[in-house]
């Protein structure tokens, strides 16, 4: 049976394309299952983008309505401008197509300087950086962040979904550290470890835990 | 064989213009041919520090719009023969000047001086762009403090996307009591974050404030602590190597009060 529902990820939120021929109702209640059945696509604060040459005013509205509830932001444009995410060389937009296992070998991006306040480094690779993060900096990656020092920044792995990213670094002590979608703090008073740390998810926590090299 | 130095922090009030002027003054006592240029136009305070308020005639932006000769607006230090300044004007603002206005005019200026200091605005706008435009060296000035020192980081990236390599840090206003106590940042940690070459460590003296109302830098006194460690950066960028000072002995009745303490 084909699909009344598809949803095609972009990397500012998630574009729904509808079979043309199906009924609105049938519609509705494919995208309300999808809403209810807890589909990880579907996290709160997500903006969904619909066409609405596909549907009446009226119709827009209940589908407006249908998001909110469930916490999601709706738009009908879709992100014609660069999209949030977008790395620095743009390749095309989509990265995640439902169903498609990506997973394309990307070469790991090598930053062979300090990154100072103020600077970013955005790639849908993976990151390994000869040097420091200091405070003010940010990592934004769609891969796992290796850093050979100390890590004071702002660092997020697997910015595009990938929850199996992780970030090693010699000295672990980010003011933030995100991990797919998931945002930790470190504790305000942090004991300093001698060795490098390494964090990643488990359980649906990000968790910091030592480990050799 | 001249030197341009830019003297830039990012944040305002660490003491970029302190130290221009007392490394100015310094570099003159030592018989050097030295140019200070205020590019801080619109909030112009080097002559100030210097005493030089009442003998400006021309400023920097009559010099680069071509009103007048830059030897002209020059103003020689009252005190010390070989140093010169070249205000800002106190009406315009930083939009007055623009980059390769002042790498022209430090173009000029080179045949006649061994250094040419310009004090950079706060900030990393157009003003900041402007005053590095024509720098060998740059020198971040920086306080014991997680502000002062996130900005400097700042500006140390900026500095090197302007291509500039040779860059030297000042730490100013320590207080070494606070730092022994781990109120306040200490030298090993501000260098493991900017991690470039330090040339100074200035301690928090109130002579520098006295000094300033009366247009003499700390740096002519010699009973000054600052002074001292300012004599010291001069001796530094001069190419001599000099130990850093050594934070002043505790008073009588500090350390009595850290016997009784201990007992």
């Amino acid at each position: 049976m084909k699909d009344v529902v598809k949803i095609r990820g972009l990397k500012s939120g998630l574009q729904l394309l509808f079979d043309k021929t199906a009924p609105f109702d049938a519609i509705k209640d494919a995208i309300l299952e999808k809403l209810t059945t807890g589909d990880k696509f579907f996290i709160r604060g997500t903006t969904v983008f619909i066409d609405k040459n596909n549907f009446s005013a009226e119709e827009i509205e209940q589908l407006r309505r249908l998001f909110h509830r469930h916490g999601m932001l709706f738009s009908e444009n879709l992100p014609v401008t660069k999209p949030k995410f977008s790395p620095p060389p743009a390749p095309p937009a989509p990265v995640v197509e439902q169903q498609v296992e990506k997973e394309k070998v990307k070469p790991t991006l090598v930053v062979n300087r300090t990154l100072r306040g103020g600077q970013e480094v955005r790639t849908e690779s993976s990151v390994l950086v000869f040097g420091n993060v200091n405070p003010g900096a940010q990592i934004i990656a769609g891969g796992s962040i290796d850093i050979r020092g100390t890590c004071r920044g702002m660092v997020h792995a697997g910015a595009f979904g990938d929850q199996t990213a992780c970030i090693v670094a010699d000295k672990l002590r980010p003011i933030q550290i995100r991990i797919a979608d998931l945002i930790a703090r470190p504790p305000d008073n942090m004991k300093s470890a001698v060795q490098a740390e390494r964090a990643s998810i488990k359980n649906g926590y990000i968790v910091f835990e030592p480990i050799l090299r | 064989m001249c030197e341009i130095i830019v003297i830039t922090s990012g944040k305002g009030g660490v003491g970029k213009t302190t130290t221009t002027a007392n490394i100015g003054v310094g570099l003159a006592m030592r018989g050097n041919r030295v140019a200070l240029i205020d590019t801080d136009t619109g909030l112009r305070n080097l002559d100030l520090l210097l005493g030089l308020e009442n003998r400006i005639m021309y400023d920097l932006v009559d010099v680069t719009s071509g009103r007048v000769p830059y030897k002209k607006a020059l103003v020689r230090h009252k005190k010390f023969e070989t140093l010169y300044l070249l205000p800002t004007s106190q009406i315009r603002d930083k939009s007055a000047v623009n980059p390769e206005q002042l790498v022209q005019l430090c173009n000029e200026m080179k045949s006649d001086f061994e250094f040419i200091i310009i004090d950079c605005p706060a900030g990393i706008e157009q003003g900041f762009k402007t005053a590095i435009a024509a720098a060998d060296t740059a020198i971040v000035v920086t306080m014991p403090e997680i502000a002062a020192v996130r900005d400097a980081d700042k500006i140390i990236g900026e500095l090197g996307r302007a291509d500039k390599e040779n860059i030297k840090l000042i730490v100013n206003r320590i207080r070494p009591q606070m730092v022994e106590k781990g109120d306040m940042l200490d030298m090993p940690d501000i260098n493991e974050i900017l991690s470039i070459e330090c040339i100074g460590q200035v301690p928090d003296d109130e002579y520098v404030v006295t000094s300033t109302n009366k247009g003499e830098p700390a740096i002519t006194m010699k009973d000054s602590l600052a002074g001292q460690a300012y004599r010291n950066i001069v001796g530094r960028i001069c190419g001599e190597s000099i130990p850093f000072l050594k934070p002043p002995k505790e008073g009588f009745f500090t350390r009595l009060k850290r016997l009784f303490g201990m007992l």
